[in-house]
């Protein structure tokens, strides 16, 4: 041990930088049993199930991790809010929903290495006296389902899933769930409604999860990158873990970018990177002039293209500083000549098709009024008074909904107000857009 | 015609992935078989469903109804979605989307004459870094797809031959090493707990 504590990595670019999550993904056969095994995988079980659980709590709240869904919920501390020895089933979730736009990160860890995902839901059921689990995968994965699916079948058969887990006395059993088609079902207690085959609505909190959750039993729901998170955490260390990051954000983390860059895709690289070295050192940089930045998938407000944003490091308490959001992770540029009210319709018409329709507010609000206004502006049919009008049914909805759906899709609508009110304006007072609509199909050329 | 009569292990195995008191959570499970096979789920098969759930058809609805998967109407031996959220659009999924309809001659809603085709515009399928994608129903992505590759993808389609998924990693992690845009590879060796630091 030093005296003082070392500088912690904060880039990809960093020579103590390693990579955990992503290290396998693209190997020839990085998703069987075989190939996890060669490399060490299970041994962090081995080692989790010689522990007291609550040490394994106790070693996952002195990472720092973080859930990696989009909230950024201290994962350790969630985990304890479980009623550890009341005798009763204990469900443990894994949300593999992925389905906000700009976010692909989980696909590749379940289709490349899906045995991180059952060591690390072992190791979380485990702690917490949970001895079931499920994994709700959104139904399009169809590559990730099947790899799972041949995953945990290889686990059942060795003896890692199943009864007396590893030698051991506890007791885990896992299944995949498949979902539908439908974003909501990424909201927890949805996912949750959704998996005991009712419709996808978000159940009133509290009672929270952990106390009444999956068939009314505690339960605890995390993210796949957080459960992956936790096997690489066992095995290397809470420490090592905790020595990357920024601030409060700390440890490894699957960022992603798209839209017109030279290399969209996930990276993984340290919390507290920065924008402009994911854009440029990897991504290599826009294709074209940009004029706006989501820094972690659709739901979080626009920033705009600048020197300041770009040098944000990329941690919760940066982003939100700026008035947005971490999220996902899952970075997207809009380019300079593309439509802002046509890039904020897509997302608006998201949301709109994505709302369950329980609450009023958004159901009349969003998929309602607001998609109908969007349209008519898109169209060329607006009137000058609509973008005042736009602000004023945010107003009317923000913070009045049921669950955070409505307030997501107000995220890219204010934002953009904001920024490119003249595009807005534009577009109301004379039918045209600013930038006209033009191909951008890859090989879009003539038939 | 009843489709589950003669298929009671493939019903026990669903069963069995549920608690009892969870039996409803076979729900979405059985929907998807009869959509995977039939392309649709006729009436017969939500009342069949609702029998083995124990709720009834009306519920069933309800639960179809939510999600955008399953299908009362018959659909095309290949339904083909089309992405269209933010990423696919910045990637050209709007004249992907044309091109496919006008191709075709259908919209949607609507089968080709021959029975093989409908089309679906659907929301984010997470191809963000892939962009832009047509999903053939049950069998795969087929993404960062040109207007050339969409259409040799429906002409195989056409001769009855699925050519399978297409869906390139967008990832660039080489050896437990990640290339940077300049093509230098990054990445620390990781040595068991206790020796890294």
């Amino acid at each position: 041990m030093t005296a003082t504590a070392p500088r912690p990595i904060t880039s990809g670019l960093d020579p103590r930088f390693a990579l955990s999550l992503y290290a396998h993904v693209g190997e020839q056969g990085s998703w069987t049993l075989e190939s996890y095994r060669a490399r060490g995988g299970y041994q962090a079980a081995r080692r989790a199930l010689s522990m007291d659980p609550d040490r394994i709590i106790d070693e996952v709240k002195a990472s720092g991790l973080r859930g990696r869904g989009g909230a950024g919920f201290a994962t350790g501390l969630k985990w304890s809010f479980m009623p550890l020895k009341d005798g009763r089933q204990h469900y443990l979730l894994c949300n593999a929903d992925e389905s906000e736009p700009g976010s692909f990160k989980d696909r590749y860890l379940m289709s490349e290495d899906p045995h991180q995902l059952i060591e690390g839901m072992l190791i979380a059921g485990y702690a917490m006296r949970a001895t079931v689990g499920y994994i709700y995968i959104r139904g399009e994965y169809i590559l990730a389902a099947e790899r799972l699916e041949g995953a945990i079948s290889e686990a059942r058969a060795a003896g890692i899933l199943g009864s007396k887990v590893l030698g051991s006395d506890f007791d885990f059993q896992l299944q995949v769930h498949r979902g539908a088609g439908a974003y909501i079902c990424g909201e927890e207690t949805a996912l949750m409604n959704s998996l005991e085959g009712l419709r996808a609505n978000p159940r009133l909190k509290p009672p929270f999860p952990a106390a009444a959750g999956l068939y009314g039993l505690p339960t605890t729901i995390n993210n796949v990158e957080t459960l992956c998170a936790v096997t690489h955490i066992l095995r290397y260390g809470a420490s090592w873990h905790a020595q990357m990051g920024s601030g409060k954000s700390l440890g490894s983390k699957l960022y992603q970018i798209s839209g017109p860059v030279h290399r969209p895709g996930v990276y993984e690289l340290p919390m507290g990177t920065t924008f402009a070295e994911l854009i440029e050192d990897w991504a290599g940089g826009p294709t074209e002039p940009i004029k706006a930045i989501i820094p972690g998938g659709s739901s979080c407000p626009m920033l705009p293209y600048q020197q300041d944003i770009l040098d944000l490091p990329m941690d919760y308490e940066a982003v939100a500083a700026k008035g947005s959001m971490l999220g996902t992770g899952g970075v997207i540029l809009i380019p300079q000549n593309y439509c802002i009210v046509n890039a904020t319709w897509n997302l608006v018409r998201f949301y709109a098709h994505e709302s369950c329709g329980k609450c009023t507010p958004c159901r009349e609000g969003i998929a309602g009024w607001m998609v109908h206004v969007y349209e008519k502006l898109v169209r060329g049919q607006g009137r000058p008074e609509d973008v005042d009008l736009i602000l004023d049914m945010s107003d009317n909805i923000a913070g009045k909904s049921f669950c955070a759906l409505a307030d997501a899709c107000l995220g890219p609508v204010q934002s953009s107000i904001a920024l490119f009110r003249e595009e807005y304006d534009h577009l109301a007072s004379t039918g045209q857009p600013l930038y006209p609509r033009q191909s951008r199909w890859l090989g879009g050329g003539a038939r | 015609m009843r489709y589950f009569d003669d298929k009671p292990e493939l019903v026990a195995a669903i069963l069995a992935k549920y608690p009892p008191q969870g039996r409803r959570s076979s729900l979405m499970p059985l929907l998807r078989e009869v959509q995977t096979a039939l392309h649709y789920v006729p009436a017969e098969q939500i009342e069949e469903i609702a029998e083995i759930v124990g709720v009834t058809a009306t519920e069933v609805r309800a639960v179809m109804s939510f999600y955008s998967t399953y299908s009362t109407v018959p659909q095309g031996k290949y339904h083909l979605q089309v992405c269209a959220t933010l990423s696919c659009a910045l990637a050209g999924s709007d004249e992907l989307w044309d091109d496919l309809c006008e191709t075709l001659g259908i919209s949607p809603g609507e089968v080709t004459p021959d029975g093989l085709f409908s089309v679906q515009k659907v929301e984010c399928l997470g191809s963000c870094g892939t962009a832009p994608l047509v999903q053939v129903g049950e069998l795969g992505y087929h993404e960062r797809l040109s207007r050339q590759d969409l259409h040799a993808l429906l002409d195989a389609l056409r001769r009855g031959e699925y050519p399978g998924p297409h869906s390139p990693l967008p990832v660039f992690v080489h050896s437990g090493q990640q290339e940077d845009a300049a093509g230098a590879r990054h990445g620390a060796e990781l040595k068991p707990l206790g020796e890294n630091l």
